[in-house]
């Protein structure tokens, strides 16, 4: 039992090393993409943002049905603050319809998402952020004029039961509004596969 | 009323998780009848406090999927729709069936789109499954839990005294286990440093999974799901039980046994009689996989780690039993006699054939191959004669052991290193490959011919598989050549077809006949030739009005005694559009017809596409008859590839949806 402990403590650790490598230092790029309203999202037009909460989420999958509220909420509290959320559907639609965009309008619609909705079409913004899953989130900050990746991983942890989940990404959002490292600056994302078409 | 009744089940589970040691084991729903709608999902379960874990499921399910009753003798059509954001497949494991319709790594089913295969229930009365079967994401497939039961019936199970009401003295088990992440996901071995093992048992998906059952012989059709663990099956007080049936259908009659192996991909249908039992007592179904030696896949000392698992080396509870009142109906003696089966035996085979499970490349889970060749999709490592009795002899010295399946086939174990047990002789399609033994089994290749869809044979631990431990084999029919026949042409020249053969040493040969087809069944005479008897002989003959489209030509060779045998068949294509069709009406708005100009043309298959490229369809030789129904379809512009059954060639045309 003892050994099971350790080695998934092992795995853990290996896993938080590995990221911490990226997380801090990865920076990405601005980036275009077509919001469910019909105007055009970049970074660049939102000077006043210190950060953004960049879900990739998508129509299809069961896991992500289960967060648009909170989705919503995050985006009411801290927007305000300078960390709006937007979301972002890097499906590969060729192959699965139901991510269209035409059907990513429709469910902006009836889950009253009140945050950006965008489409990435050609994937290029989910693999420069090297997203795995839906949902998964990630917070980017601005440093030096440009975007650098300080959370990436789960929402919370309970897709089901809201009331009784530790939100990963509002307590990151937090640590960095009050100017401290992000205490969990990676946890483990899992979904929907997203698929790349390469 | 049975989707109803098992979320009600899961509910319970869940609320039960909290604060109960036993959690109530759910049966999967049924499907029957001969239209089946399986739907492909991902979708995610409670299966520990926290997070729930992603998994994959079949129709409304959370894991796993519904269990389909078939009954021998009927066509069962499949609509099997992938909902995943990933390609699958899926095998109908232990059905006898063709290679087009096997959902083998070759019938590919792309995100969103249904697959129709439909074949005749020829297997005997046993419990078979299905599951993804897609090179490298097999095991990443079976791991979400995607899978189910198939329960085949027939006449002769059906009139014995046998426990068969589903869910109350008929219990299907399927028995695996998963390790989870910190986030509740389920791990998949990397070869490296994560395990093929799960640390959590998982009985139809629960976990300490509990039943009340009848005080009375009670049923369970066990199936070793997992990615590769075996499990020595017997009950927690030692008593006798009984295996009634093999993969592929009853034992003659019942073996007495107290523990059994089973596995991964074997199935085996055991009766326990409760009878004895006081209402209210209680016995647990476990595996005793403690003290066994290394090899048997979870006999490793190690409880972390590669190759690591809580359950390893160690006994365990499957089923904790609570007995309860017997039912109006109970079964309360054991049959003497099940069935009578003929079976193949070693001198029936007129081909051997040899594999030996060699290293792989160590390279992540390539960890064995067979004869030092991993699987590639492109080539056919065995091809076997239709109608063909054949032994395969696997040996395994390597250090490990292995479950070989094959597809297509029910086979006779005929040998084992350490001797065959009574109950594993029946029919199989998964045999125990213990490390240092060599076993062999004989089985006859019967009914489907296909030389470009092969079948497959591999280990079925699931990360063997995926790891290149696996062969493909096709079924080709053979129409052998008479001994005297050198040679035989077809050649067609301005419209007329020049048919030439040499024959050498005819023997009391009389005259050759002349016949042509449009379809390889029905035959017709065109002329004949008489025999000239010589040492090496030529003849021609001229077809002058080939019928548009193909033309298959044989020679019949008439004895001066009567007695005839044919040629090999030739074919010629007669006009460059000879298999145009059209789709009509066009546009459609509820269904398409394809109208061939050749009228006994045959499909072999047909994929319909939209207009940017998505697969929607995919027709294994769908019977056209009634045309295809396009009413589901968004309006649009559509492709129908039509792939022709003899040239394999492709021919597409346009129609819109209205």
């Amino acid at each position: 039992m003892n050994k099971k402990v350790f080695s998934i403590g092992f795995i853990v650790l290996f896993m938080l090393t590995t990221a911490y490598i990226n997380i801090g230092h990865k920076v990405i790029k601005d980036f275009s993409l077509q919001n469910v309203d019909g105007t055009v999202f970049s970074l660049k037009d939102h000077p006043e943002a210190k950060g953004f909460m960049v879900v990739f989420t998508c129509n299809h999958c069961p896991f992500a049905k289960l967060y648009p509220a909170r989705l919503n909420e995050l985006n009411t509290k801290y927007k305000p603050q300078g960390i709006p959320l937007i979301a972002i559907n890097s499906m590969d639609t060729l192959v699965y319809e139901e991510e269209s965009f035409v059907q990513m309008k429709e469910k902006a619609k009836v889950d009253k998402f009140n945050f950006p909705y965008l489409y990435d079409a050609m994937q290029v913004v989910g693999e420069n952020f090297d997203a795995e899953h839906t949902p998964q989130a990630f917070i980017i900050w601005k440093e030096n004029n440009g975007w650098i990746i300080k959370y990436s991983g789960a929402i919370d942890d309970n897709g089901e039961h809201p009331e009784l989940a530790t939100s990963y990404l509002a307590n990151a959002v937090e640590d960095l509004l009050h100017n401290r490292s992000v205490v969990n600056p990676v946890t483990e994302s899992f979904g929907c596969r997203i698929m790349y078409r390469k | 009323m049975w989707k109803k009744f098992v979320f009600l089940l899961l509910f319970v589970y869940t609320i039960n998780i909290v604060n109960a040691q036993y959690n109530n084991l759910w049966i999967p729903d049924t499907l029957s009848g001969k239209n089946f709608n399986l739907v492909i999902k991902d979708t995610f379960a409670q299966f520990k406090t926290g997070n729930q874990t992603i998994t994959g499921a079949v129709n409304n399910n959370k894991f796993w999927g519904s269990t389909l009753i078939f009954q021998k003798g009927d066509t069962v059509h499949m609509n099997v729709k992938n909902t995943l954001n990933d390609s699958t497949t899926i095998h109908w494991h232990g059905a006898h069936l063709p290679a087009v319709m096997d959902g083998g790594p070759h019938q590919i089913i792309p995100p969103g789109t249904t697959w129709q295969p439909y074949w005749k229930v020829t297997n005997n009365a046993a419990t078979y499954w299905y599951h993804p079967h897609l090179h490298d994401m097999t095991m990443a497939h079976i791991t979400k839990g995607i899978g189910g039961f198939i329960i085949v019936r027939d006449t002769i199970e059906s009139k014995l005294a046998l426990p068969r009401t589903y869910g109350v003295d008929d219990i299907p088990l399927a028995v695996t286990s998963r390790s989870f992440t910190s986030a509740n996901v389920f791990t998949i071995t990397d070869g490296k440093t994560i395990s093929e093992y799960g640390d959590t048992l998982l009985t139809n998906g629960v976990t300490r999974a509990q039943i009340s059952l009848p005080k009375q012989y009670v049923r369970f059709r066990i199936l070793n799901a997992e990615i590769e663990r075996g499990y020595n099956l017997g009950f927690s007080d030692g008593r006798t039980f009984y295996v009634i049936a093999n993969d592929g259908g009853l034992l003659d009659t019942p073996v007495a046994v107290t523990r059994v192996k089973l596995l991964v991909g074997e199935r085996v249908e055991i009766l326990v009689n409760l009878g004895n039992d006081v209402v209210g007592g209680t016995v647990d179904l476990k595996s005793f996989n403690s003290g066994l030696a290394f090899g048997f896949p979870g006999a490793e000392p190690n409880k972390s780690g590669l190759n690591g698992s809580y359950l390893n080396n160690a006994d365990f509870s499957i089923l904790h039993i609570v007995v309860k009142a017997a039912t109006s109906n109970a079964i309360t003696a054991l049959p003497t006699k099940l069935t009578t089966n003929t079976y193949w035996t070693a001198a029936n085979a007129t081909v051997q054939r040899n594999l030996t499970v060699t290293a792989g490349s160590g390279v992540g889970i390539s960890e064995f191959y067979f004869d030092n060749t991993a699987f590639n999709y492109n080539t056919i490592n065995k091809t076997v004669n239709l109608n063909a009795i054949e032994q395969w002899t696997i040996t395994n010295s390597q250090v490990f052991s292995h479950a070989f399946h094959i597809h297509d086939v029910q086979f006779k174990i005929v040998s084992r290193t350490s001797g065959v047990q009574n109950y594993e002789s029946g029919w199989k399609d998964v045999v125990y490959l213990p490390k240092g033994e060599t076993v062999s089994f004989v089985a006859k290749f019967e009914d489907f011919a296909d030389s470009v869809h092969p079948y497959m044979y591999h280990c079925h631990f699931s990360n063997h598989e995926d790891g290149g431990m696996m062969g493909q084999f096709v079924v080709k029919s053979t129409s052998s050549l008479p001994l005297n026949l050198l040679s035989f042409t077809a050649q067609l020249d301005q419209s007329e077809t020049y048919l030439k053969w040499i024959t050498s040493k005819e023997i009391n040969t009389s005259q050759f006949e002349i016949e042509r087809s449009t379809n390889n069944i029905v035959w017709t005479s065109l002329g004949s030739v008489n025999a000239l008897d010589k040492e090496v002989n030529n003849y021609s003959f001229v077809d002058l009005n080939p019928k548009f489209g193909i033309n298959y030509y044989r020679i019949k060779f008439i004895d001066t005694d009567g007695k005839y045998n044919y040629s090999n068949i030739q074919t010629v294509e007669n006009g460059s559009d000879a298999f145009q069709f059209i789709i009509y009406p066009n546009p459609a708005q509820n269904k398409i017809y394809l109208q061939f100009k050749d009228p006994a043309y045959e499909v072999y298959y047909i994929k319909l596409t939209n207009e940017i490229g998505r697969v929607i369809y995919m027709l294994p030789k769908p019977q056209l008859g009634d045309g295809l129904d396009v009413s589901k379809l968004a309006k649009g512009v559509y492709y129908l590839q039509v792939t022709d059954n003899k040239t394999m060639k492709t021919f597409t045309k346009k129609f819109i949806k209205e």
